[in-house]
């Protein structure tokens, strides 16, 4: 009898049961691959991997339970109308009724994501701890050149760069961006929402090729659920900082490619004016904090000292400012500390820097910013500028009263908070490495020297004592590698003492003995001998520790064994990795110094 | 010159035909004329001359040079005309219409009558009844609503989805348990545009990526830009969001636990040797004498006395107190196991001697037990070498050099055990097969196999010390037989890959 015989009307049992191969699940939910595929998507059913692979190992198993969570869904329904729908409108065009067919592609059967979208993510959270894949997609297809006649509709692009400006829009607002990176495949947010890391990625803005080797089906089925929940997860933060969704912006401003700043413009006078009854509640609320404010001085001098950066004319502009100054007392410290960043500087962005990255993260650090174009707020000749950000071989004009930096120097400050001194990144030097902010340093193994120095500066802003850049940042390096080395050195140290001891003994003894001075130069004779004695013992205590290791893992099972080894592997080739890096670096600076001396 | 229309065509002068003229090209003459003459090359006139003939006459701009005859033609006025005719993509000939207007074969006008003469059909007067029942059903589906002309109007996208966020049943997400992917990897140094220089690989360790396993290669390899505007779109940037989402939807997810611990943390922790004293540190005798590996040693029951057998073929008999070589047995074999009878009254050395067994007196105690074992160790008749078909386990011959018995075994024995009392004894002979262990009694000089059927090799015997029990290990198993019933009492399994001796508690 076979080990797996179900005699004839049993049930099947066990993992059996419970999963389903994918052409099965097909079968089952009379479906075609395809819209099987879609629905996967759509309802975030994924493959799970049983216990035992009943029908064998090179297949797909789905849940038996996920697959009728399938078949209860009305989206089938709504996918075989639609197929159906196709054939009547084809049928029409075939037998040249034109007005039936303009008829019926007048109103195809459409399907909405809301309910699925609150099914997989029952509370906001949920949302926005699975947000990540979403804004790289969304971005990724902002991207993409809008051309009539490719395979992604200009539509889906333009909505697609909508969506993610009123994200990147709500998150420069509330100063909730954390850390960029620029990276070879483009540049890295973090940002923290309601206490979610949310990391995405922007390909740099250059023209992407679409290439043939990707299905545009699969991406754009999940390009169209993504694109729903970004949107209910911009109204939701919109709707959480009192701004009405969707934004109505300048269409002029809309015109010149500068979304992202009509947006903030938006953002800055937009209260509720569709819905009387909250916009009453907010402002007995603003009324509230309005009194609760005038009472402490501080407040009003801030106001003060805000006004004039505004333009007067703008609606709702002190409201906006009572509220922001009322928010202050309440919101965490690292916020504020974001929000002051970049306080009270101005930033002119030339032509030739990714303006529209810039026009998120400095505003995102309370920076102002204007650019090189039509309907900027200031122009370049502003005497108030601090900075300008240029990536050009030479500058030509120069204003004394400004610096001239590279566009790194803005992510650099960004990642370690600190506005660090612009002398590495003047414009035409070539900028120090470009350190990722995501790298947990310590446990990597290896410090590129760039880090240690940002490290200084962050430490150095802390205690408020401002050293010399170079003797700063060799102290702390030293001290950081000190550290780290401190555990091998002591164990070095103490087997140094040990012999020291041993040798002093020894004297003692001769003395003792009293050898005298022939006898010891023949005993020096010796001594070459010793030291090959020394090596050996060496060796011997090394043998021996690798004995005691072997015995203790002999000890241990054998499954436990493979764990241990499986691991002494991995952090083998962390350690080779490592050690590959200091090789490079020491390579480097050999030939780096190599050419200064030929010099 | 050519023209299609053969009455005006003059032969032309040359009679070659129309082969290419650089057939010519080397030759002073250009063809044949028709009364085959060469026609000689003439000089077409410079540059200079032909402009100062275009100055001279008017009528300059007609002639053209004939490659094919070499003469100089004039084309006349009218050929002129038809050659710019033809350049503005006319007609050559000015009187032809290309587009004539289409004059019909048929005349209808005025003719009177249709080319049928039927009458007029009735259903061209009367309005159609299917149509009729067409537009009824049409204006009924207006009716009711089934057809709608009018775009449907936009519903707004986007609402609040999500209340307030507290802890309710309705908060938790149904049915099976939600897996959620694995964020993909953040960025790290090597990721950057201007990483640092030892980020960057030498040009030498990309060649050897090629010589890598796919699987093996690094997916990307760090590029330093020295400025922003320098880097490049990414061009697997659409590629690698599709890897994701294939991810996404294609992997298997399952909950695995990983721990981030060190590899140090989960070994035992072995006592140092320091806790496991005392035990013998300094060496306090030696025993010095054997030229060869000491492959096995045995201490007599009262314990002042060692032997020891050696590979160099010799057994010798130490004073544990002094390190005093006693006797020396040259045996002339390697000596592969030996045992001392455990019975203080006979001091009988068992060794296993090549492939045979030698039965010694050790020449240590009284006179007495002496005389005693030198009468034990006598056999009074040797067992026959051949009695009947099979040839027996084994023989029973005095040895005459030491004074004892050699046991001749039938194939090689290993190992020997004594019994507590120091009458029976027991050898193992791993290939014997179904005689692989053997019980002696010194006593009778008798020996017999019980135990026919073993799971596996033999690998060692011994007596239970205190009860008649008998324990018998092969590679995997120890068989526990009783002594008196000849049969097997338990099995035990040893989990061991081999077990190579076996030794019993002397309280049993």
């Amino acid at each position: 009898m076979p080990k797996h015989y179900r005699p004839a009307g049993k049930k099947k049992e066990g993992n059996a049961a419970k999963y389903i191969t994918r052409t099965k699940a097909v079968k089952y939910l009379q479906i075609s691959l395809a819209v099987f595929r879609k629905l996967c998507i759509l309802k975030g059913v994924f493959p799970r991997e049983p216990k035992k692979k009943v029908e064998g190992n090179h297949k797909t198993y789905y849940h038996m339970k996920d697959i009728a969570f399938l078949a209860h869904d009305p989206l089938i329904e709504k996918f075989r109308e639609i197929k159906v729908h196709r054939k009547k409108v084809k049928k029409a065009m075939a037998k040249k009724n034109r007005d039936l067919a303009d008829r019926l592609l007048n109103r195809p059967p459409t399907y909405k994501l809301d309910r699925l979208i609150i099914e997989r993510y029952p509370s906001f959270v949920d949302a926005l701890r699975d947000l990540d894949d979403c804004l790289t997609m969304v971005h990724l297809f902002a991207a993409l050149p809008a051309i009539e006649g490719e395979r992604v509709q200009v539509q889906r692009i333009h909505n697609c760069r909508r969506l993610s400006h009123e994200w990147q829009a709500y998150i420069s607002r509330t100063n909730s961006l954390r850390k960029t990176f620029i990276s070879v495949k483009g540049i890295y947010y973090q940002a923290e929402v309601q206490g979610q890391k949310i990391t995405w990625l922007t390909p740099h803005a250059l023209q992407q090729v679409l290439t043939d080797d990707v299905d545009f089906n699969v991406m754009l089925t999940f390009l169209e659920f993504y694109e729903t929940l970004l949107g209910f997860v911009n109204f939701k933060l919109y709707h959480s900082i009192n701004v009405n969704y969707p934004p109505i912006l300048d269409p002029r401003l809309e015109a010149l490619a500068a979304e992202l700043y009509a947006l903030s413009r938006y953002m800055s006078s937009g209260r509720l004016p569709g819905n009387p009854e909250s916009n009453g509640l907010i402002e007995d609320k603003e009324t509230e904090n309005n009194k609760e404010s005038s009472k402490t001085d501080e407040s009003e001098l801030r106001l003060a000292q805000l006004q004039h950066q505004l333009p007067a004319n703008e609606p709702g502009a002190l409201m906006h400012l009572v509220e922001e100054s009322t928010a202050d007392d309440t919101e965490e410290e690292s916020v504020k500390e974001c929000r002051t960043l970049f306080k009270d500087l101005k930033f002119y962005l030339s032509r030739e820097v990714p303006r529209e990255s810039l026009l998120f993260i400095i505003p995102a650090f309370g920076g102002t910013v204007s650019w090189e174009g039509e309907g900027s707020p200031f122009d370049e000749t502003d005497q108030d500028i601090t900075h300008q950000i240029v990536d050009r071989p030479t500058q030509s004009h120069v204003f004394l009263s400004r610096h001239y930096v590279q566009p790194q120097w803005i992510f650099d400050c960004v990642n370690i908070l600190k506005v660090i001194p612009t002398d590495d990144y003047i414009v035409g030097r070539v900028p120090p490495p470009h350190i990722s902010p995501f790298v947990d340093n310590d446990k990597e193994g290896h410090i590129p020297d760039y880090a240690v120095t940002l490290e200084g500066y962050k430490s150095a802003g802390q205690n408020q004592v401002m050293p010399l850049p170079g003797l700063g940042d060799e102290d702390l390096g030293n001290s950081i590698v000190e550290a780290k080395s401190e555990h091998n050195e002591f164990a070095k140290k103490k087997k140094e003492l040990e012999m020291q001891e041993k040798k002093y003994h020894e004297e003692l003894k001769m003395e003792i003995e009293g050898t005298t001075f022939s006898n010891l130069s023949n005993k020096k004779a010796d001594s070459a001998a010793d030291v090959a004695d020394e090596d050996e013992a060496q060796a011997a205590i090394d043998q021996a520790e690798k004995d005691a290791d072997d015995i203790a893992k002999s000890v241990v099972s054998r499954r436990k064994r493979g764990l241990i080894e499986a691991m002494q592997i991995s952090n083998d080739r962390k350690k080779s990795k490592v050690e590959l890096l200091k090789q490079r670096k020491k390579a480097a600076e050999s030939s780096a110094s190599a050419k200064a001396k030929r010099r | 010159e050519e023209s299609d229309s053969s009455e005006d065509e003059v032969a032309p002068r040359n009679t070659v035909g129309n082969v290419p003229l650089q057939w010519y090209k080397d030759e002073e003459h250009i063809g044949y004329d028709i009364s085959a003459r060469k026609i000689k090359k003439r000089d077409r006139e410079g540059r200079i001359d032909s402009f100062l003939s275009s100055k001279d006459n008017d009528d300059d701009w007609l002639k053209i040079w004939d490659d094919y005859n070499a003469e100089e033609v004039k084309i006349t006025k009218e050929e002129a005309k038809i050659i710019s005719r033809m350049m503005k993509g006319k007609t050559p000939h000015a009187n032809v219409d290309p587009y004539p207007d289409y004059v019909d074969w048929f005349e209808y006008a005025d003719k009177g009558h249709p080319l049928s003469n039927a009458p007029e059909p009735k259903r061209r007067f009367v309005p159609s009844k299917w149509e009729q029942k067409k537009v009824v059903k049409l204006v009924r589906a207006i009716r009711k609503g089934w057809i709608k002309f009018d775009k449907p109007k936009d519903e707004p996208n986007y609402y609040l989805l999500w209340g307030d966020d507290t802890d309710t049943a309705d908060n938790k997400r149904q049915g099976l348990s939600y897996i959620p992917a694995p964020k993909p990897n953040l960025p790290g140094h090597e990721e950057s545009y201007n990483p640092s220089v030892e980020y960057i690989p030498t040009q030498e360790e990309i060649d050897n990526y090629q010589l890598m396993y796919e699987e093996d290669r690094p997916k990307f390899i760090p590029r330093r830009f020295e400025s922003l505007r320098s880097v490049p779109a990414y061009e697997k940037a659409l590629r690698e969001g599709f890897d994701r989402c294939l991810d996404l939807y294609l992997c298997p997810r399952t909950r695995k636990k990983r721990i981030n611990i060190d590899p140090e943390s989960l070994k035992p922790k072995l006592p140092s040797k320091k806790d496991l004293r005392p035990y013998p540190r300094t060496c306090y005798l030696e025993f010095k004498g054997h030229g060869g590996p000491v492959t096995s040693l045995s201490v007599e029951a009262t314990g002042q006395w060692i032997a020891s057998g050696s590979s160099d073929g010799t057994i010798r008999v130490w004073e544990v107190e002094t390190g005093r070589c006693l006797k020396v047995f040259n045996v002339g074999a390697d000596v592969h196991h030996i045992s001392w009878n455990p019975s203080p009254e006979r001091p009988i050395l068992a060794a296993i001697v090549g492939r045979d067994l030698l039965l010694l007196n050790a020449e240590v105690g009284d006179e007495e037990t002496q005389v005693r074992t030198k009468e034990l160790l006598h056999v009074g008749e040797p067992t026959p070498e051949d009695d009947g078909d099979k040839k027996p386990a084994v023989r029973w011959v005095n040895n005459d050099k030491f004074d004892g018995i050699t046991l001749i075994h039938h194939r090689a024995a290993s190992t020997v055990e004594w019994h507590s009392k120091g009458d029976y004894f027991t050898t193992v002979v791993p290939t014997g097969e179904s005689r692989a262990v053997l019980l002696h009694q010194l006593s009778k000089k008798h020996s017999h196999h019980p135990f026919r059927k073993l799971p596996g090799l033999p690998v060692a015997a011994v007596f239970h010390p205190t009860q008649k029990m008998f324990f018998v290990a092969t590679k995997k198993f120890v068989q526990v037989y009783d002594l008196q019933k000849a049969e097997v009492v338990k099995k035990l399994e040893s989990g061991l890959r081999e077990i190579s001796s076996i030794s019993i508690h002397p309280g049993g």
